[in-house]
Parts: structure tokens; sequence; C-alpha cells
């Protein structure tokens, strides 16, 4: 640091630094630092949006404890996270093995596999909407072209299927992000610890248990991390292809929040429900952070 | 010297052209409303501004088509945010009242008065746009109630009667069921759509008196009473019958989802407001000629008239943003949206207007004169209940209601929680 001092303050590097980052942190600080205080501050209120505002100090969080809707928001919350790391995360990997490895219509394929990621949540939205729609949809019409009629479900409608039809939905959206992501990191392997295994004559199934999955090892836990943030907070599918229904079904806590505030015009409970989902987002992802974090140290140690 | 003269010029010259830009700047006012489909509101509503813009060529009117479903939400935070259009769309009523009472909506009584227009529009849809004798919104589109519109070819078929009694409504769906015709078209995503079967049949068991007394906290008034309950009971016994499509709760009235089911024969019967008729003048205009209505039967032993209506007089109200500044031309602009021609236009594209004087003599189309005469000819016409109750009460209906449909909640479950957010709402407990 020392070799810095004959330089004008205002060129030192904390300042430099300071200066590049205030536009951005401006902004971060105005639309999501600022929000969390004042929607708890809204939280403690009664409030339809444009009228009075009326303090009923912590009424909303206990009418949150009883709520069952927000309970189970947050129960479909959990079950979008385990499934879609548990398939957005392998078929990711498997999509990615499958398209680094060389043959004939790979580049076609990475084209056709990458698009559902380049459509907006909407047009998504109303694809599968379509694809669901019970009568004339196409996945109805394909099970009765092929004569399993029996197998025909009402996709969207029935409470029993509807959380699911939307996550395969999501995962369809999602399975190319991770399929880009590991596809980078399959190419930072270096090829001579490739060589050196096909020299030892180790199987295919070996090299991907031994050196494959250990070197992509913290990527899976970054995108684990990214597909846990992205699950708690999830929004736009789910708004556009179910609504949160029938009845909540496939509700989200952030469905439910959006709900709550811009349909039923309820802004002091749905900022409680906001800062809930703020809450658990934050302590989960504390959690899991800390615990991956303590595992690549320990691997770390051992190199 | 030279270069900060010309810099000097230049600011001048470009502060000049700005204000000049100012004084040469068109008015405009925005109109919001949910007309995104081509039919009777979207053609009249647009005639009038290209006629009202050829009047008046130094205001412009923009025109913000908003999807149903999504419109009530962007207008309640636009004004949240102090953002409102100038002139916007309503349905009267509860949702209405939230925004006079927030101070949002100009009480225009004395400039239809001077404009001449106040005596354009029906007493009776009026009363919907205002509070007290103050008017804060008027009556725009259509003169509604919902009614059972029904294919009479498949009726034929099959020797089928209209049912005037809830039993032989049951005995109609089964007959239609054996047929593999689906008995009603319901897109339930939408709730409101739903709700009309639950309003109708909460009016045909405790007349109503058990609504009006339930909303108003009055006389012992209760939704966890036993017309309600039964209403339930009579849906979830329709639901039990196949009254309803595969996959109803999920298809959006919004894209058509039910009425693709009547277009292409599946289903036999429609409750809807009366507007279908004009929607489907504009989608499939052949099917008219196999179509007709009939209203929704009767309860035996139920005290509500089999005669009593569930709509809206005055269907679209149109109201004055408070902060709107060229309040002078919207109001004008009003009365272009309800003079003569706006009248024809409505009547031409299957709407009946809730203004303009004489309407049931301009209507020469028989079945739409079948439609006036249904619409106007009731003594009781029960208002939309979430268009009555305030926007937090009225979601609990909706979403009660399509619980019920999906068997998902008990007759009794739907009816309390009704009643408990009641109390909550009006501070009872």
């Amino acid at each position: 640091m020392k070799g810095l001092d004959h330089l004008p303050w205002y060129r030192r590097p904390g300042v430099t630094i300071s200066l590049f980052l205030a536009p951005a942190l401006f902004f971060f600080a105005l639309y999501v630092l600022a929000p969390i205080p004042v929607s708890f501050y809204y939280s403690l209120f009664r409030w339809d949006g444009i009228g009075e505002r009326v303090f009923i100090g912590f009424q909303n969080w206990r009418e949150l404890t009883q709520d069952p809707i927000f309970w189970r928001a947050l129960k479909n919350n959990v079950t979008l996270v385990v499934i879609s790391i548990l398939v957005q995360l392998p078929m990711g990997i498997a999509l990615a093995l499958l398209l680094t490895s060389r043959f004939r219509w790979r580049k076609l394929l990475k084209t056709i596999y990458v698009l559902p990621y380049l459509m907006s949540a909407v047009a998504i939205g109303m694809l599968w909407r379509y694809i669901y729609e019970p009568t004339f949809g196409l996945l109805n019409m394909f099970l009765e072209a092929i004569g399993r009629s029996n197998w025909i479900l009402d996709w969207l409608g029935d409470p029993k299927v509807v959380l699911y039809s939307v996550i395969n939905a999501i995962n369809w959206q999602f399975i190319p992000f991770y399929m880009l992501l590991f596809m980078a990191a399959l190419v930072g392997i270096p090829d001579e610890l490739y060589e050196a295994a096909k020299i030892d004559g180790a199987s295919a199934w070996k090299v991907f248990w031994t050196i494959t999955l250990p070197l992509l090892w913290p990527t899976v836990t970054n995108a684990a991390i990214l597909s846990l943030v992205g699950s708690l907070k999830y929004f736009d599918l789910i708004h556009v292809l179910s609504g949160g229904g029938p009845s909540h079904a496939s509700e989200l806590m952030a469905t439910y929040m959006y709900k709550r505030s811009f349909q039923h015009f309820r802004m002091g409970y749905g900022s409680t429900v906001a800062v809930a989902l703020f809450t658990i987002g934050f302590v989960l992802s504390m959690v899991f952070l800390r615990a991956t974090r303590c595992r690549e140290y320990e691997g770390g140690g051992k190199r | 010297m030279l270069k900060r003269a010309t810099m000097c010029l230049f600011v001048i010259s470009l502060l000049l052209g700005m204000s000049l830009g100012v004084y040469a700047q068109d008015i405009n006012l925005t109109l919001w409303h949910i007309h995104t489909n081509v039919g009777a509101a979207q053609n009249t509503i647009q005639d009038a501004i290209r006629r009202f813009e050829t009047d008046y060529p130094n205001v412009k009117i923009e025109e913000v088509q908003i999807i149903n479903d999504e419109y009530k939400t962007k207008l309640m935070i636009a004004m949240g945010a102090n953002d409102e259009p100038d002139i916007f769309m309503s349905w009267g009523g509860g949702p209405l009242e939230t925004y006079i009472s927030a101070g949002k909506v100009w009480d225009m009584t004395d400039a239809l008065v001077e404009e001449g227009i106040y005596d354009n529009f029906l007493p009776v849809a009026l009363d919907l746009g205002s509070v007290g004798d103050r008017v804060y919104g008027v009556p725009i589109t259509n003169m509604v109630a919902a009614l059972v519109f029904y294919r009479t070819d498949i009726f034929e078929n099959l020797n089928l009667d209209i049912p005037t009694t809830y039993t032989e409504l049951l005995e109609v769906m089964a007959v239609l069921n054996d047929n593999n015709i689906t008995p009603f078209a319901l897109a339930n995503a939408n709730k409101w759509t739903g709700s009309m079967y639950y309003m109708y049949l909460a009016d045909r068991i405790g007349g109503p008196e058990a609504f009006y007394k339930a909303m108003m906290r009055t006389d012992g008034g209760s939704f966890a009473s036993e017309a309600f309950i039964k209403a339930g009971e009579y849906l979830q016994e329709l639901v039990k019958n196949n009254a309803f499509p595969r996959g109803f709760q999920s298809m959006d009235e919004d894209l058509a989802q039910s009425r693709n089911l009547l277009y292409t024969d599946r289903a036999a019967m429609y409750l809807m407001g009366s507007w279908a008729w004009g929607t489907i003048k504009a989608e499939n205009e052949s099917l008219l000629e196999k179509l007709d209505f009939f209203v929704f039967p009767g309860v035996d032993g139920g005290l509500g008239d089999p005669s009593n209506l569930v709509g809206t007089p005055g269907d679209n109200y149109f109201s004055v943003a408070q902060k709107c500044e060229h309040k002078e031309y919207a109001i004008k602009f009003l009365g272009y949206l309800s003079d003569e021609n706006a009248v024809e236009m409505l009547i031409a594209n299957g709407h009946i207007p809730p203004f303009g004087e004489d309407i049931g003599s301009k209507i020469d189309d028989p079945m739409m004169k079948k439609l006036y005469q249904a619409v106007s000819g009731s003594d009781a016409v029960q208002l939309w209940y979430d268009q009555s109750l305030p926007p937090e009460l009225a979601q609990v209906h909706l979403d009660t209601t399509q619980a019920l449909f999906g068997l998902e909640m008990t007759p009794e479950e739907a009816a309390q929680t009704m009643e408990e957010a009641a109390r909550r709402y009006h501070g009872e407990n």
C-alpha cells in the first residue's frame, strides 16, 4: 500500500472503487435495501393502498402465523426448492455432458435446448397453458390420440396435480440455464486428466464420478444456491400459468404476497407476507451458504 | 469570446424552442378500459374517440386497453402512486366507492347538468355510479343480466325442454351427460364466472333479502345463514353431477376457453352476462341462429322469485379523475360516449345502452328485443356480489366460491369463512 501514498486522495484505489460503485449502490439501496425496513413498517398497518393507514401493531403478524394459506404457500415453496434442485441440476449436468461430447447434431441440439431459457416467462406461461388445456390442449389430445385417455388429468385444475404441472414447466424453463452453467465449467476441466484416466483404463462411469463430478462440485453448489434462492422468491410462471390456483393449491409466498397486496388491496398484510418471505429466504440461504462453505474449505484442506 | 456567445445563443434558442413546444402541444387525456377484444364496447369507444378528436383537434385521447383481470390491480396501483388516468372505467358499486373515499374521483354532477347530458342516462343505472345524489361515474356500455344461453339445436335433438326448476335442470343435465355433452360451458379460473351460479342459487333459495341483510349487517343478516349454506350445497351437487367441463377450474374466460366448448358442440349451456350475445356475435356470428337464452331456474321451496336477475344496470362506469387537468374536455368526451351515435353503435353490436331515449323502439333484431325485455323487465336485479361488496370481501367471496366448485370446502366452511371476513372487515369482533 505504501507505494500508493504519492497519489492524490481522489486517485487512491478505495476512492476509485467507491466512485465506480456509487451509482449501482445508490439504486441497490433505493430499490433493494430501503424497501425492507419500509415493508416492515407497513406491515404494522391496515391499509388499502390509497386510503388512510391505520396502525394496528402486530395484528398482521399474528394473523400470518394462523394463516393456513401462507403455510400452504411455504410448503409449496419448499416442494419447489427440492424438486428444482433434484431435477434441474442433474438434468443440466446430463445435457451439458451430452452437448460437450462430440457428435453430429451437437450444434443444432444446443440451439434447441437453449430456446426455453430465451423466452419470456409470460410466453412460456401461455405456451404451457395451451399444452395443459383440458379439452383442446396438446397434452390431452396427444394422450387421446395414443389411446391413453385414462392418463388424462386435469393438469391445472386439479389441486393435487397443479403444483407438479407448474413445476414441470418451471423445470423446462430453467434446465437450459444450468446446462449452460455446467457446459462452461466442463470446458474448464483439463483434458490431461481424462487422457490419464483413459490410459489407466477407467470406465466412463468411473471417470464421471472421480474426475468430472468432483471438479464440477463448486459449480454445483453455486447452482444449488441460485436454485434455492430463485425457487423461494419464484413468481412469474405461476402467476401466468395457474395464478396460484385453484384454491391456492399452487400458491407460492410471492404470489400470495401479490394477491394480498394488489388483488385484495391489503397492503399491510401483503407487506407482512413480503417481510416473512424475505426473512425465510435470507435465513435459508445463509444456512445453505454456511454449510457449503465448510465443505469447500474441507476440500481445500485436503488438497 | 465568440465561443461563449454562440453557446449563449444556443442555450437561448433551446429554451425558446422548448417553451414553444409546450405551447404547441396538444391536450392529452388518458383513458383506461378493459376492452381488449373487438366487440360492441371497443367499437363504440373507438368510434367516440374518432368523432371527438375530429371535433376537438387540439385534444388527443390516449386509449389504453388492459385485460380484465389485470385491470383492477393496475388501476389501484396507479391511484396509490398518484398516477391515475384522466378517464377510467370501473364497475360502480363498492370498488368505485373505495376510490371516491380516497378523494380520487371527480364529482361530475354539476358538469353533467351543464353539458346537458345528465338526462342521457337511465336513473336506475346512474345510481350505481353515485353516492347519494352526487354522480362520480356514468354507465357507458351495457345493461346486463346473467342469463343461461343455450344451444337450441342440441336441445331440440335431444327433446329437451327449458328447465324452470332446479330439479328439471338436473334432469336436463343427466340427458346431456348421457350424450357426452357438457351441460355448462364454464371457465372458472376467473372466479367471477362461477360466482354467477352461486349468486343465482342464493337468490333463488333466500331471496334478494338474504344477501342485502348480510351485506348491510342488518336484521341479523349473515353470510353463514341458511340461504348461503344451501346455495353451496346445491352448487356442489351441480359439480358432482358433472355440470361443468373437465378442467373448468383452470380455464380462462378471457381466453374464450368456455365459449370454445359451446362453439365446438361440446357444451350446451352457458351462464353468462348478456354481453355474451355481443361477444359471440363478434367471435362466431353464425352460431347466433342456434342460440337462445332462459332465466336461471328456480329452486323448489325457495323464497326468491325465479324471475329475479343478477347483473348490473350499466356494466362499465366511466369516471374522471380528481387530478385531471382538463375536466372540461373529459366531460365533453363522456358526452360523445353517450350520444345517439353511441346508442346506435352499441345496439348494432349486440349491447343494450344504459343511456339514450326510448331504447326499446330502436332495437330491431328480435333476439336483441327479447334480451332487452328480459333485462329491463325484471323487478329485482341483484348487482354482482363482487361489485356490491368492498374489494377485500369481494375477494373472499370469489375465493370461497371457487373452493366450493373444487369441493375443497364444505358449504358450511365457505359460509363461515365469508362471515368471519365480513365481521373482521366491519370490526364486529
